[in-house]
């Protein structure tokens, strides 16, 4: 009865929940929760603020509604996700895996959508899917199954066996192709491969054949010219085509001309007139730093500091190893993601189409980002049953 | 839970360092940008919020000296085309659009190619936010048309905009000058001009247009747009946005009647000049080109400011064309383009005579009364040759010869003498003694008359000679100056060059007591709309003072008066009739050899004497003897200043025609003054 309560609390009655100590509801993780809350809190201001439109017109809320709603799913699937206990998705785990491989493999073939050169979208009516922002998810859940089954001891069969998890649809990214998203799957294997227990030499090995990669992957023929200088022109931004440097100046000008407090919401220049491009969504942090200035953009970073402390402890509470991977998972995710995206804006990081967790404008993003935090929570919720 | 406590505890708190280590560059980096280089980046994101287009505002006008208007402006149509519209249309359409576009203005009589309006769409040169002209002045049926068709000329507007206008004419055209576009050179000169400049903007080319450019150019506007990424408008900024003020207006010294008489006159002068027959071996007279100047000499008012041939300022609105550019400073047509007045160097022959006569009575080598016996030819002492002897023109022997006489009959062999004297003493002297005094009267160097491209003309000297001689040695057949050299200066020959206005402010300060004055052209500067709020005015500029004994100036003058009145005197027959008792004229006739072509006629006059207000100087190219060919013009002038005959009146479009009689005090000298130029006999020659 106990599981089952945990599983759907919404069947108990309040009052069985209070006299249990081990409810899984009173050990959701109110810190992380407001954490998140607040940082969607202030990038559904940023959407609103770049897409609202210049002039004496009136207020475009297009963006923003369409935004509200991608948020508003997103934190139901959190809750759902955060109901289910998180042990059942080490079952459903080859089903998830399996099914966001088949979109994968289904988005780059003639179904899919082709934007800003990259073929990463479902066009369903109205609505865009990425399934690469999904397939995040199910790589996490994946490869924690996978690293919690195989414990402490990893050869280098069993170290091949985990690579392959995230490298199937990781090789599919690259064919949309969408570099960015794969260096967040990097991401997310070496901080999980860090943590499951394989060995230091292997770990450097595997740096190594990365970092072979990055530089096999710019001289090889994959990329176009223009991906290419998308994620060097930060090196020397005098140099690169003239968009990617005007991109790159934009941002730094709209990100330093702020100041310490800001321009104001609505009142940023840079975000008013579109100057930066691609602003509500992967450059949405110029708008935080041009409109509240380094003390809004200072605060939003101090707030993923915090969400990135409870994943990190919630890991180290977690009962079992699942839930270490997962977290670990979700937290290498989202540092990856703020790392490279306030990065990119800042000019300390190449340009790559990643969306600053829980502020950017996009569904796909928002959704899966949530439900990765759900599975989080869920291991905080179930430390003790 | 892992059997291996320490090693997950451990490679989770290594995680959690990394985690961190991303954090912190990412913190330093927005310190870095947004406390410590902050301002700058404001000052990027300022630049990149707003677009200023700039309004030209129209140009003041140019006045003569009563206040008539001699430059205004007038409205243009300019068919224009919006490049930022032009841009979003599809490829097809825009060709499709040029072509209808090309058609329609030829049809209405402003011929343009495709290919011309593509290449002015395209040139980068003009501004992004103002429509591109493709086409001025444009009529008003083609504007009617493109308005009413405005589906078919996407991008296409039609405008109204002030360009210049010349209600009399090519009248002082010379003086006036032109405008026209700026170009790269004059944009860069200006560049931090408070009125500033963009490309496509008039600019004052030549003469008073030029001089006077910062005040006529009015203070542009300007628009301040506030441009998203693209560069499209958003909003206007009224509080940064200013109207245009248009330019102030100049006053000149020129009087237009007296100008347009002068012109008139000269082109008379040349026309009958080309007429006339010459004698014996003469070259005909060409009569092709000349100048006339009057100015005040009191003050160095520029009265009038004539030179022939003319152009049309009108040719340059809008942009002239290459080949009328071409033509106008051709030599086959005499460069239309340059103003003779102050560009025109020329011998001035016996009219130098006044300076080189004072010359020598300053230095002591003649008193006023000294004779000379002229038997028509002078010979350098010890000298042995052909070249050693100099004739009087046509080998008159004018008998003893003093000052004054020598002055009025423009007895050549009097002055040879003084110039041999000069080089004999120039051991005590010094070597240019002669071209000293010369200089005192403005020779040599420009007037400062504020018009540009003014030529200094020349007063050679022994040193120059020498010099020119080793800097090209190829070119000259001597460095060495001979007495011959000193001789024929003294009669205005040799490599003496004089401009007509500096002979007639040479003249001005003889005929004023010794003030040397810069020429003035302008009077006053007043305000746009209120003329009597005067922003500037032009006092009479001072360049010198000559010391004259008194004896010596009356010697002169009576010598120059006697050119005009006395018996022998070189312009008598010219101003026979005139009224002499009251309103005495002080001239000297001059005819200048000029190598392969015909002589040229100088006249240089003033009155009334003794106290003159008029100073007239009369040079004509390749048309014979002074007194015949250039004295009349001055005549004609004189009748009008002395009151005999009216002054005409100025019709718009420049023509001159007799003033309304007014009473019967006015009797037969109503026929016009340029008429009178045929009626006059032909006289002496000098």
């Amino acid at each position: 009865m106990e599981s089952f309560a945990g599983r759907w609390p919404g069947t108990t009655r309040a009052g069985s929940m209070r006299r249990n100590p081990a409810a899984p509801w009173r050990h959701v993780d109110l810190l992380l929760l407001g954490s998140v809350g607040l940082i969607a809190l202030i990038g559904t201001l940023m959407v609103f603020s770049s897409t609202r439109g210049t002039g004496s017109a009136p207020a475009n809320t297009a963006i923003l509604e369409r935004h509200l709603a991608f948020v508003a799913t997103g934190i139901t699937v959190m809750a759902l996700t955060t109901m289910a206990d998180y042990r059942r998705f080490r079952d459903w785990a080859p089903l998830m895996y399996g099914v966001v491989c088949l979109l994968l493999l289904g988005v780059v073939s003639p179904f899919g959508t082709e934007v800003n050169g990259a073929q990463a979208w479902f066009q369903i009516g109205p609505v865009q899917v990425q399934p690469s922002e999904f397939s995040k998810i199910a790589v996490i859940v994946g490869l924690a199954s996978l690293g919690a089954h195989f414990g402490s001891d990893i050869d280098l069969r069993r170290l091949a066996i985990l690579l392959a998890v995230p490298g199937i649809p990781l090789a599919l990214i690259m064919l949309q192709p969408d570099p960015g998203t794969a260096m967040v799957f990097v991401a997310i294997t070496m901080g999980m491969l860090l943590v499951t227990g394989v060995r230091a030499k292997h770990i450097a090995g595997l740096t190594l054949v990365g970092l072979t990669a990055v530089v096999g992957l710019l001289s090889s023929g994959l990329l176009a010219d223009y991906q290419k200088d998308r994620l060097t022109v930060f090196l020397n931004p005098a140099a690169g085509l003239q968009a990617e440097a005007y991109n790159l100046n934009q941002s730094k000008i709209a990100i330093g001309s702020g100041g310490v407090l800001g321009k104001g919401l609505f009142n940023g220049t840079q975000t008013q007139l579109d100057i930066v491009p691609e602003q509500h969504t992967d450059f949405i942090f110029t708008a935080v730093g041009e409109e509240l200035g380094f003390l809004g953009a200072a605060t939003l970073l101090v707030l993923f500091a915090l969400v990135g402390w409870r994943i990190w402890r919630i890991a180290q509470l977690s009962r079992d190893q699942f839930g270490v991977l997962l977290c670990v998972g979700v937290l290498s995710l989202l540092a990856f993601q703020i790392f490279q995206n306030a990065g990119m804006t800042m000019g300390i990081m190449p340009i790559t189409g990643i969306p600053l967790p829980f502020v950017s404008y996009g569904g796909s993003s928002t959704i899966a980002l949530f439900a990765g935090l759900g599975l989080v929570q869920g291991v905080h919720m179930r430390r003790f049953t | 839970m892992s059997q291996r406590v320490e090693s997950p505890r451990l490679r989770l708190g290594v995680l959690g360092i990394v985690v961190i280590a991303l954090f912190v560059p990412l913190f330093a980096r927005l310190w870095y940008l947004q406390v410590l280089s902050s301002e700058s980046f404001t000052e990027a994101a300022e630049a990149n919020r707003v677009r200023v287009v700039q309004v030209e505002a129209p140009r003041g006008r140019i006045l003569d000296r009563d206040g008539t208007v001699l430059v205004d402006n007038r409205v243009s149509i300019v068919v224009t085309v919006d490049r930022v519209r032009f841009a979003e249309l599809e490829d097809a359409e825009r060709t499709a659009m040029l072509e209808r576009l090309s058609a329609e203005l030829s049809r209405y009589g402003s011929p343009a190619t495709v290919e011309q309006l593509q290449d002015r769409v395209d040139d980068v040169r003009y501004s992004r936010y103002a429509p591109v002209p493709v086409a001025e002045d444009a009529t008003e049926e083609l504007k009617i048309y493109i308005e009413e068709h405005q589906e078919l000329f996407p991008s296409v507007a039609v405008e109204r905009v002030a360009v210049r206008r010349y209600p009399y004419g090519t009248r002082a055209a010379h003086v006036i000058g032109s405008v026209g576009e700026i170009n790269d050179e004059e944009l860069e000169e200006r560049a931090n001009k408070p009125k500033t400049y963009i490309r496509g903007n008039q600019i004052g080319k030549t003469g008073v247009e030029r001089i006077y450019e910062d005040d006529l150019r009015g203070t542009p506007g300007q628009t301040v747009f506030e441009v998203d990424a693209m560069g499209d408008p958003v909003r206007i900024l009224e509080d940064l946005s200013a109207p245009p003020i248009p330019g102030d207006d100049v006053w000149l010294t020129i009087d237009i009647e007296t100008q347009a008489l002068s012109e008139d006159l000269l082109a008379q002068a040349l026309e009958d000049a080309r007429n006339r027959r010459v004698s014996g071996s003469n070259l005909p007279n060409r009569g092709n080109a000349g100048s006339v100047v009057v100015t005040d000499p009191r003050n160095g008012e520029v009265l009038a400011m004539a030179s022939y041939p003319v152009f049309d300022p009108a040719d340059f609105v809008n942009g002239i064309s290459s080949t009328r550019w071409e033509f106008l400073n051709s030599d086959e047509a005499d460069k239309p383009i340059l103003n003779r007045a102050i560009q025109g160097v020329y011998a001035p022959g016996s009219t130098y005579k006044l300076f080189t006569g004072l010359a020598a009575m300053v230095h002591g080598l003649r008193t006023p009364e000294q004779p000379f016996l002229d038997q028509g030819t002078f010979t350098i002492e010890d000298c042995r040759g052909p070249g050693c002897t100099f004739r009087n023109a046509g080998s008159k022997a004018y008998g003893v010869v003093d000052m004054r006489r020598a002055m009025t009959v423009s007895s050549d062999a009097y002055f040879y003498s003084i110039g041999a004297d000069f080089w004999n003493n120039r051991g005590r002297l010094g070597d240019e003694a002669q071209q000293e005094t010369i200089r005192t009267f403005g020779f040599g160097q420009e007037t400062g008359v504020p018009l540009p491209s003014e030529q200094d003309g020349r007063v050679p000297t022994p040193q120059q000679r020498k010099a020119q001689y080793e800097a090209n040695p190829e070119l000259f057949l001597t460095g060495d100056w001979f007495t011959g050299d000193n001789v024929i200066m003294t009669i205005g020959q040799g490599d003496v060059g004089v401009t007509p206005l500096q002979l007639a402010n040479g003249y001005a300060t003889f005929a004023n007591g010794g003030t040397r004055y810069a020429p003035n052209i302008a009077r006053k500067i007043t305000r746009s709309g209120s003329p009597d709020t005067i922003k500037r005015s032009f006092e009479p500029r001072i360049n010198g003072r000559v010391e004259m004994d008194p004896a010596h100036r009356q010697a002169l003058l009576d010598g120059l008066v006697g050119v005009t009145t006395r018996d022998g005197g070189t312009a008598r027959a010219t101003f026979a009739g005139f009224p002499n008792d009251t309103f005495p004229v002080a001239g000297k006739t001059g005819t200048a050899e000029v190598d392969q072509k015909a002589d040229t006629a100088l006249f240089a006059a003033f009155g009334p004497a003794p106290a003159p207000e008029f100073q007239v100087a009369v040079v004509l190219e390749e048309s014979g003897f002074g007194g015949t060919a250039a004295a009349p013009v001055a005549r004609a002038l004189f009748d009008v200043f002395a009151g005999v005959a009216p002054m005409p009146v100025i019709q718009p479009g420049g023509a001159l025609v007799e003033p309304p009689l007014e009473g019967a005090e006015v009797d037969d000298t109503s026929e016009r003054p340029a008429d009178r130029l045929g009626q006059i006999a032909e006289g002496g020659a000098d």
